[in-house]
């Protein structure tokens, strides 16, 4: 199978006046092709660092990285972004619809195009109809919608998201979390996602990519082997979920 | 209905005063025989007399040019400068203490500097307009700027968003209420600005026609022309707030869903 994503040798180093704090070391792995990978640690190891480098916003000091073999300097093209704070990533000053049309207006689209992608990615999200509404018109958990919806209109082969769940609650995290498996079958989409939710990661993943330690390393790569389609009340339930979640747990926590 | 009620209340409750200050000018005028402050009835009846519409091509319509293209030059030229240097906060320190120093000149007392410049033609009167109109602007775009949320750039970088639309579609308009309280400003000052330069060498515009009819006695015309620009000036308010609620209504719009 491709490589969608390789990481190789990766350090970063942060250059502050208080001195260097060195975050990543030596990080290395590979996200295969339609995969699900999560990435998990704790607090301040280094998730949302790497994820900036993954998506061109920082260099890293060692190392390079890989998407679809091209080594990359800037935010690749096949690459969207959906970030943590939907508030501070949607525009209010612009409705739903131009939210999604904004990164659109700089592929080839007729205006006829776009607003099929727009109206198709508002629809695999869940929100038909929302086109002229502000972000800030609606909830928490139908932002986060708009901005998967924004990301999935640039038709992406590989979607990123920082902790895209971490602001909303449980029961609509465990509607967007479905919604993600959804898209992730829908287009065949790379999906790699940090988290600090563990539970969330063996629901989601793939693979599980553990950083531990100061500076951070890769900790293992976990094969999380329960066959899919998965479902909240059943896989949560299930016996190899808990002893993949208690691993898991273990190391982040540095027990293991 | 409830907005609208509240909206006619506003209103009632912002035009009393008005209408107890005119009546009471108009009463207390009334028997007037002072040369100098003429019966309101008087100045009305000259004021339809001059400007409807007798006097507008000669006079409102020079003023309103200069006005509208020294402002929007100006604007223009303070959202552009003030997005450069709100970019650069490298930048900007070194340009701060001039701007500073340029700013704190009162506006109309550069007027004779640009008439070394320009001459006494109309282009004197909107270069002196847009300077006066630049710096409202500018500062607050600067000042706007500087608090650009980095999630927000983050975003349109990931989005690989052009300069341009990184400029006008992110930067802009996330400053944009800090940006347009520094419009307001800029109006008001070009309007003062527009009239105090038709004051030196011009037989057009409102503030020419005014000074004339001082200097020549005619006071129920300069009267007039003192309550022409009191009306304008309020026009102008009333039509900028207008556009500013439209332009920011995302902004008023997500401030009163979180109070
Ligand atoms: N721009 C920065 N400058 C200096 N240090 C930073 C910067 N960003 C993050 N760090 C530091 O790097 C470490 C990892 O941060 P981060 O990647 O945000 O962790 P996580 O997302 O796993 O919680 C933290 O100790 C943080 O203080
Ligand atoms: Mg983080």
């Amino acid at each position: 199978m491709a490589i969608a994503i390789a990481v190789n040798g990766v350090s970063m180093e942060y250059k502050t006046p208080k001195g260097t704090t060195h975050v990543l070391d030596n990080v290395s792995y590979e996200v295969q092709d339609g995969h699900f990978v999560s990435i998990v640690g704790p607090s301040g190891v280094g998730k949302t660092t790497l994820l900036r480098l993954l998506t061109g916003l920082a260099q890293p000091t060692a190392g390079e990285i890989l998407v679809r073999g091209k080594r990359i300097s800037s935010s690749p093209d096949d690459l969207a972004v959906v970030l943590q704070d939907y508030t501070r990533s949607l525009m209010p000053w612009l409705s739903v619809e131009k939210n999604i049309a904004l990164p659109l207006k700089n592929q080839k689209l007729t205006k006829a195009e776009r607003k099929e992608r727009i109206t198709a990615s508002l629809a695999e999200v869940g929100l038909e109809g929302a086109e002229s509404k502000y972000p800030w018109q609606l909830s928490g958990g139908m932002q986060q919608r708009v901005s998967i919806a924004r990301a999935l209109a640039v038709r992406p082969s590989i979607l990123v998201m920082d902790e895209p769940f971490a602001s909303v609650d449980a029961q609509t995290r465990f509607d967007l979390e479905d919604l993600v498996l959804k898209v992730r079958d829908d287009f065949g989409i790379t999906t790699l996602m940090v988290t600090h939710d563990i539970d969330e990661a063996v629901y989601l993943s793939d693979e599980i990519v553990v950083l531990q330690g100061k500076p951070a390393k890769v900790r293992d790569v976990v094969k999380v082997d329960i066959p899919f389609p998965r479902s909240q009340m059943e896989t949560r339930n299930d016996a190899r979920f808990a002893d993949l979640r208690t691993h898991v747990y273990g190391m982040v926590r540095g027990l293991e | 209905m409830r907005l609208l009620n509240s909206r006619i209340i506003r209103f009632l409750v912002g035009i009393w005063l008005p209408i107890l200050l005119i009546w009471w000018w108009w009463t207390w005028s009334a028997d007037s025989v002072d040369p100098f402050f003429p019966p309101l009835s008087a100045i009305w009846e000259q004021f339809k007399f001059n400007w409807i519409w007798q006097y507008v091509p000669i006079h409102v319509f020079p003023s309103l040019r200069n006005l509208f293209a020294g402002y929007f030059i100006g604007i223009f030229a303070g959202v552009t400068l003030g997005a450069l240097l709100g970019a650069n906060p490298r930048v900007s320190r070194y340009f701060e203490p001039v701007i500073d120093f340029l700013r704190s000149i009162p506006p109309v007392a550069t007027v004779p500097v640009f008439i070394l410049f320009f001459g006494l033609d109309a282009q004197m009167r909107i270069a002196a307009v847009a300077v006066a109109a630049c710096f409202p602007t500018l500062l607050s775009t600067m000042q706007g700027f500087r608090a650009t949320d980095p999630t927000l750039l983050d975003t349109g970088k990931v989005f690989r968003l052009t300069p341009f639309q990184m400029m006008w579609k992110v930067r802009v308009p996330n400053a944009s209420p800090i940006i347009w309280s520094g419009l307001q400003v800029s109006l008001q000052i070009a309007f003062v600005v527009t009239i105090a330069s038709e004051i030196l060498g011009s037989g057009f515009g409102i503030g020419a026609f005014t000074t004339i009819s001082i200097d020549s006695f005619m006071i129920l015309d300069a009267w007039t022309g003192v309550v022409l620009l009191g009306l304008l000036g309020f026009a102008l308010n009333v039509i900028f707030d207008l556009v500013e609620r439209w332009s920011l209504r995302w902004y008023i719009g997500q401030k009163k869903l979180a109070s």
